[in-house]
């Protein structure tokens, strides 16, 4: 056995590198991807609703009423797109249009407002088949119209209890502070999983991976020294994401930078162990973009808590979800970046995903070992 | 026309032939649909809630109760202190807390003595701290929501307790009611938004993707070369090529439809002809993008990272979770050439709210239009190419 030479580490890294920088296509996916995917995840993904369209039907059409809709109207939650006297179908309100809620003030309404007897109720049709805006129409509605009701009397509602909102960590609510930090997971392990393993697998179909093998180096030699542009390609996304979040979209990193580093690493590591372990497995370059996207790029978006809330899922998911490296991934990053937390907090996180990089090489170099 | 069969029974072939890519053809989106049917969703629940409760009276215990036993939170009991509190939040074992200062009490006693003397404007009421870890807006938004209304419905409760005991009306208190009603979804599932949605997705990759590939493969071996020397002319190997994935794709439309109602229970309210029109225009669409990404990748690796990125795109701009109307203008009017856009709303509309045409034919021109484009473009650029 020849023993292990930094220099042809090196050397093999040089050779790689050239590849890469002649390549077009994977310049294009390292440097312009993760800024598109920035804008485009920061701008769109915003889940905050705001002037959702809604229609009042307003029965009694006196001064009172049109008060309670000019409130509905000032919020920022809704915007009153058409006001109407009541109607026999509300269903077809909300038929091929943006119309998501029907506000219905019945006759009568000012009367059992300023009356003792029964009081006045306001109905509120909300489209259900969107059952996330649903719900925050249903919170924002009632205390709106309560609140334009009670002015009307000139009273205070009367309650027991004042609750006092604090939001931590986020106070202004900003969707792009919560999913740029996010996209460092994906696009780490877009750059560490897909790219490794498609570039072993080309050189495998075309040969030249067999040919690198008779030649004196190692075969560890020659993994490293693939692996190593790649490290550093992923590290310069990192940085990427980090100076474009803080150009555009004011993202300040509130915990330790060196920290975030250190894990960025260890999950650049098990990202690339993923990615030799697909390698050793796929075919074909055609196989092994399947794989890489397919089976670990697709649920880490989906799977990871990255837009979808792990805690609404059904048990099993919980449980697969907790499998994926992007996963413990994403609750490190969020943590340094938006609650300044650090080892202390985040230790077993640290902790999984260094054990799931191990095994996953193991299990990579094992596959290597017999295909040899 | 008998070019055209030609190229049809010769991608026949090819398909029967792959019995691996066929069998995957009919596997991934099975298992994609139950997969993403129960991992999509934005249903907001089990978060976990503590309460720090620095009074400790039979009144405090009682909100902090109602408030832990709530079925929408997952309860991570009582915390000792408020530093305590921050450090769980810190490590994402808390998501929403409350906390009742030590005079809880004594405030709740003296804000229901002010109501009870009938001024018009009594006390704000006796102040609680509600914390949210606000990383995430929307669900925090949603968490926070359900804790407020929790809340105001333990004080409505003692209000109305409180003031039956003194004889009069509570309704004089409260003068205004407010009903909701959920139309169409009224569990409020996540699933019957996500599946229809779904459906759409699968449907696009089954079309763009595959219909690209098999382009390119010919592409790659140079038989597409030698099919354009054969008197076959170039819009019988368009058609050709498409028309089997079309097949192919109203076959998984229908048996996603299935599915989604056999095991999802989600209901189909409208008409199946109309929604398998809506799938008919919409494939020339994606069979058109599918086309064009074939004539500009050389490689079928190339042409699978297009459509990928095509279809990252049209997807997050399709309101498939983000609604349209919260994306900032000038995105709401790139949207506008979207055609996922249309479909995803026509489809949840067939199935959710049994919208007919007379309410979605807008949507119908704009995939007419949108499809004439593309599948337009993408014939004369492969014309040209062979040519």
């Amino acid at each position: 056995m020849k023993s292990f030479s930094p220099r042809r580490v090196v050397a093999m890294a040089r050779k790689e590198f050239r590849h890469i920088l002649r390549d077009g296509q994977t310049l294009a996916i390292i440097l312009v991807l993760p800024v598109f995917m920035m804008f485009l995840y920061g701008y769109a993904l915003n889940l905050d609703p705001s002037e959702i369209a809604v229609i009042v039907e307003d029965a009694e059409g006196s001064r009172e009423s049109r008060f309670v809709i000019s409130a509905i109207d000032a919020s920022d939650m809704f915007a009153v797109v058409g006001t109407r006297n009541a109607a026999a179908h509300p269903e077809a309100l909300f038929r091929g249009q943006d119309v998501r809620a029907v506000f219905r003030i019945p006759a009568g309404f000012t009367h059992s407002l300023r009356s003792a007897g029964s009081p006045a109720r306001v109905q509120v049709l909300i489209d259900g088949a969107d059952p996330n805006l649903a719900t925050l129409i249903r919170n924002a509605a009632a205390p709106l119209v309560r609140g334009a009701s009670l002015e009307i009397l000139g009273i205070s509602p009367p309650s027991l209890i004042a609750p006092l909102s604090v939001i931590l960590y986020n106070p202004e609510q900003k969707s792009s502070l919560y999913f740029v930090p996010g996209l460092m997971a994906v696009i780490l392990l877009l750059i560490s999983a897909l790219l490794t393993s498609v570039t072993l697998v080309r050189e495998k179909e075309s040969g030249t991976l067999e040919q690198l093998f008779i030649t004196p180096l190692h075969p560890f030699e020659i993994l490293t020294g693939k692996m190593l542009p790649y490290i550093l390609l992923a590290a310069v996304d990192g940085v990427l994401v980090m100076a474009v979040g803080y150009a555009a979209f004011d993202l300040r990193v509130k915990g330790s930078l060196l920290f975030l580093s250190f894990a960025s690493l260890i999950y650049i590591f098990a990202g690339l162990s993923l990615g030799l372990l697909i390698s050793t497995v796929a075919k074909r370059q055609q196989h092994a973009m399947m794989l890489a996207l397919g089976a670990t790029l697709m649920p880490s978006v989906i799977l990871s808590g990255f837009i979808f809330p792990i805690a609404g899922m059904p048990a099993f998911l919980q449980a697969l979800s907790h499998i994926i490296p992007a996963t413990w991934f994403l609750e490190i990053v969020r943590g340094v970046v938006l609650k300044g937390t650090g080892l202390a907090e985040l230790g077993l996180q640290v902790l999984a995903l260094s054990v799931e990089g191990f095994l996953l090489l193991g299990l990579a170099l094992l596959k290597f070992r017999s295909k040899l | 026309m008998k070019g055209l069969l030609v190229v049809v029974w010769k991608e026949m072939l090819h398909l029967r032939g792959d019995k691996t890519g066929l069998r995957l053809m009919f596997l991934v989106p099975v298992v994609q649909l139950f997969v993403l049917g129960y991992a999509l969703t934005t249903e907001v629940k089990n978060t976990p809630v503590a309460v720090v409760d620095y009074c400790a009276c039979e009144q405090s215990r009682s909100l902090a109760h109602t408030v832990l036993s709530h079925p929408l939170f997952r309860s991570q009991g009582f915390v000792e202190s408020e530093k305590q509190m921050r450090r769980l939040m810190d490590r994402g074992e808390v998501r929403v807390g409350l906390v009742i200062p030590p005079d809880f009490s004594m405030r709740l006693e003296a804000s229901w003595r002010a109501i009870n003397s009938g001024k018009s404007r009594p006390d704000r009421g006796a102040p609680v701290r509600v914390i949210i870890d606000g990383q995430d807006g929307n669900s925090s938004q949603v968490a926070g929501g359900y804790l407020q209304a929790i809340l105001r419905q333990w004080s409505g409760q003692r209000l109305e307790e409180q003031i039956a005991g003194t004889g009069r009306n509570v309704r004089q208190m409260v003068p205004v009611e407010v009903d909701e009603a959920f139309l169409f979804n009224p569990l409020l599932k996540s699933s019957w938004y996500m599946v229809p949605g779904i459906a759409v997705l699968l449907v696009t990759m089954v079309t763009a993707l595959l219909t690209g590939l098999s382009i390119v493969r010919e592409k790659e071996a140079g038989t597409l070369e030698q099919l354009m020397v054969t008197p076959i002319r170039p819009w019988q190997v368009v058609l050709g090529k498409t028309g089997p994935y079309m097949l192919i794709g109203f076959f998984e439309l229908s048996a996603i439809l299935l599915l989604a109602g056999l095991w999802f229970g989600i209901p189909m309210r409208g008409s199946v002809f109309l929604l398998f029109f809506f799938a008919f225009i919409y494939m020339f669409s994606s069979l058109g993008i599918g086309i064009l990404v074939s004539t500009l990748a050389r490689t079928q690796v190339q042409a699978l990272f297009m459509i990928w990125f095509f279809l990252l795109f049209f997807i997050l701009l399709s309101g498939f979770f983000v609604p349209i109307q919260n994306l900032p203008g000038w995105v709401q009017n790139l949207t506008l050439v979207n055609p996922v856009r249309y479909f995803m709303a026509a489809l949840r509309d067939i199935l959710l709210k049994g919208s007919d045409f007379s309410s979605l034919y807008g949507h119908a021109t704009s995939m007419l239009l949108l499809g004439a484009g593309l599948f337009g473009a993408a014939f004369l650029t492969f014309k040209r190419k062979v040519e």
